[in-house]
């Protein structure tokens, strides 16, 4: 098979108060897989950015967290889902300096630049799910 | 209300992808070895056959490994043992269920990669694959023996198979192979490139050679941050002096790093700024707000000692030793 | 998670003692502006040595805080940004204007010290 996914971390996400829950889930798990500390706190930095566009634009929606391999590396996948209005223009919005709300925008494009791999699916009007994988060193 | 959209995470972790074979290069392969359907057919109808004999020849080929004593080192605890023991069976087995797809092709990549990451040997690993090809063999003519056209030639199907296998091991051994020489390549470039050195208290010298892009504009950050805290550093002199372009992307690199520098309090001077780059800059409208630039390095310390405190004096030369 | 803020002569020190919620965040500003308009204080120091992440949340209240604190006469100062807090902040596009940035807690406090400094001789008239 493609890949093992060990472990599976659901946090629900229904506003701003899940957001610390969601970091220390993330935290938790790299640090049981022996990431940097480096590596850690970008994780942490990524995960608080898309639960965040999940309170923000489309609440409720959870960030899920899993243990993944590859070809006998161990990583963390992160997966934002969320049942939200979507992003309409998914290329806009992963370009730097796109913003829906006064000033800071979606994160997606920084969210991407902090993780090592970066996939995500829009829907106008079914949602969004964003998935991104970190690797341990 | 429908679910949201997903992309697959298996799709992600994708070897085939990463190392390029697809579906097209298969087919190629498959072609070029010969294996087509009949070849799935007949080792299908030797599924019971494998199937019955897969422990027999899994155990003689772990009592033929373990007689190596370097073979050993990979075999230290017995439950070790036991389970890779279930997972070649299980590997033996599939070679004769047909379905030989994307799907067989990722995991007989994530096997290869497997025994990559672990460190067999090469030699071993194919090693391996010889001496299944000859105990199945002997199998194969043992129990098709009356129709020997027919076991020739299923053991050739399974000798197809075998060697298509093989190939997608050696692939990944020569991918994990130019993917670590690689990134040792880009180590040792860093080093030579990127020296951050402590020039003065609180001051840190930064001379940039070669082109920056976006992995080495990373490392360089990364770096320097940690050079701030080490060193307490307040003024950082980045020297471009040695960079052949910079463009609007380069820019933004160095914009980027003169902003991490600032959120830990010091002050990032861009010296060595030719004519040609300015004039580059100015043409495609590159704005690097209010870094503070100078023409060259001599300008750049200079400035950055006075913003420090220092004052640097010129003492008169007397052509005398010292003392009286 | 209260954050404890420590009254210096004309400065205020916040430090930031683990990771914050955002009601922590926006508390904190609260506080900090109540406690510069009753002591009237000259400058505010944020350590935010130990914060677990540096979002685009915390990012804009820090900001906010340099602000508001700004028009009651303050020039805030944060410190204690760690490098891979620094580097996950430009990631993002999160930069800290308006306020002042410093190493440590004893950098960021002579800052304050010799930006009042400025203050004063200017307003002096010279």
């Amino acid at each position: 098979m493609a890949a093992e996914r060990v472990d599976a971390v659901v946090v629900p996400i229904v506003s701003d108060a899940d957001l610390m829950l969601a970091r220390q889930k993330g935290r938790e798990l790299a640090i049981a897989l022996g990431f940097s500390h480096t590596d850690t706190t970008l994780l942490a930095t990524a995960i608080s950015e898309v639960a965040r566009n999940i309170v923000l634009y489309a609440v409720p929606g959870e960030i899920r967290l899993h243990v993944v391999e590859r070809a006998g590396r161990r990583g963390l996948m992160v997966v934002a889902a969320d049942r939200g209005p979507g992003i309409p223009n998914i290329a806009q919005a992963m370009q730097d300096g796109y913003s829906t709300s006064r000033g800071m925008g979606l994160g997606l494009p920084g969210s991407k630049r902090l993780m090592d791999e970066f996939d995500i699916a829009s829907e106008v009007g079914r949602g969004t799910t964003v998935t991104m994988i970190k690797w341990a060193q | 209300m429908p679910a949201p959209p997903a992309r697959s995470p298996e799709k992600f972790l994708n070897l085939s992808e990463l190392m390029n074979i697809s579906d097209a290069e298969i087919d190629i392969r498959k072609r070029f070895l010969e294996f087509g359907p009949d070849d799935e057919t007949r080792l299908r109808e030797i599924a019971p056959v494998a199937e019955h004999y897969a422990q027999e020849v899994i155990d003689a080929f772990y009592e033929h490994l373990l007689a190596f004593p370097d073979m050993r080192a990979f075999f230290p605890t017995e439950q070790l043992l036991n389970r890779v023991k279930e997972a070649q069976k299980n590997y033996f087995i599939r070679l004769t269920q047909g379905n030989y797809d994307t799907t067989y092709v990722e995991e007989r990549l994530n096997i290869g990669a497997i025994h990559e990451r672990i460190n067999l040997p090469l030699k071993s690993y194919l090693g391996m694959y010889n001496f299944y090809l000859r105990e199945a063999g002997k199998r194969i003519f043992a129990a098709l023996g009356d129709d020997r056209e027919r076991a020739a030639a299923t053991f050739f199907s399974l000798m197809k198979l075998t060697f298509f296998d093989m190939e997608l091991a050696i692939d990944t051994y020569i991918d994990a192979r130019e993917r670590t020489i690689r990134a040792l390549q880009q180590e040792a470039i860093r080093e030579l490139s990127t020296p951050v050195l402590p020039f003065r208290e609180g001051l840190l010298l930064l001379p940039i050679i070669g082109q920056i892009d976006s992995q080495r504009a990373r490392q360089l950050t990364e770096h320097l941050l940690v050079a701030i805290r080490q060193n307490r550093a307040k003024v950082i002199v980045i020297d471009i002096t040695g960079v052949p372009t910079v463009d609007s992307r380069v820019a933004n690199h160095l914009v980027q790093t003169v902003e991490a520098a600032r959120l830990m309090g010091a002050k990032v001077i861009i010296s060595g700024i030719s004519p040609v780059i300015a004039l580059t800059m100015v043409t495609l409208g590159i704005d690097l707000g209010r870094i503070l630039t100078v023409g060259d390095m001599q300008s750049g310390i200079e400035h950055a000692e006075r913003l420090l405190g220092y004052r640097v004096e010129r003492v008169e030369q007397d052509g005398e030793d010292e003392g009286e | 998670m209260q954050v404890p803020i420590l009254r210096q002569g004309d400065f205020l020190i916040a430090s930031i003692q683990g990771a914050l919620t955002d009601a922590d965040l926006m508390q904190l500003r609260e506080h900090l502006v109540q406690s510069v308009r009753r002591f009237r204080s000259r400058g505010v120091v944020i350590d935010v040595t130990v914060l677990d992440v540096m979002d685009s949340f915390a990012a804009r209240t820090l900001r906010s805080i340099a602000n508001m604190t700004r028009l009651l006469g303050a020039r805030t100062v944060v410190v204690g940004i760690q490098p891979e807090i620094a580097f996950s902040m430009v990631q993002l596009g999160l930069t800290l204007e308006g306020t002042l940035t410093s190493l440590d807690l004893d950098d960021g406090l002579a800052l304050l010290k010799s930006a009042d400094k400025k203050r004063q001789r200017h307003s002096d008239g010279s």
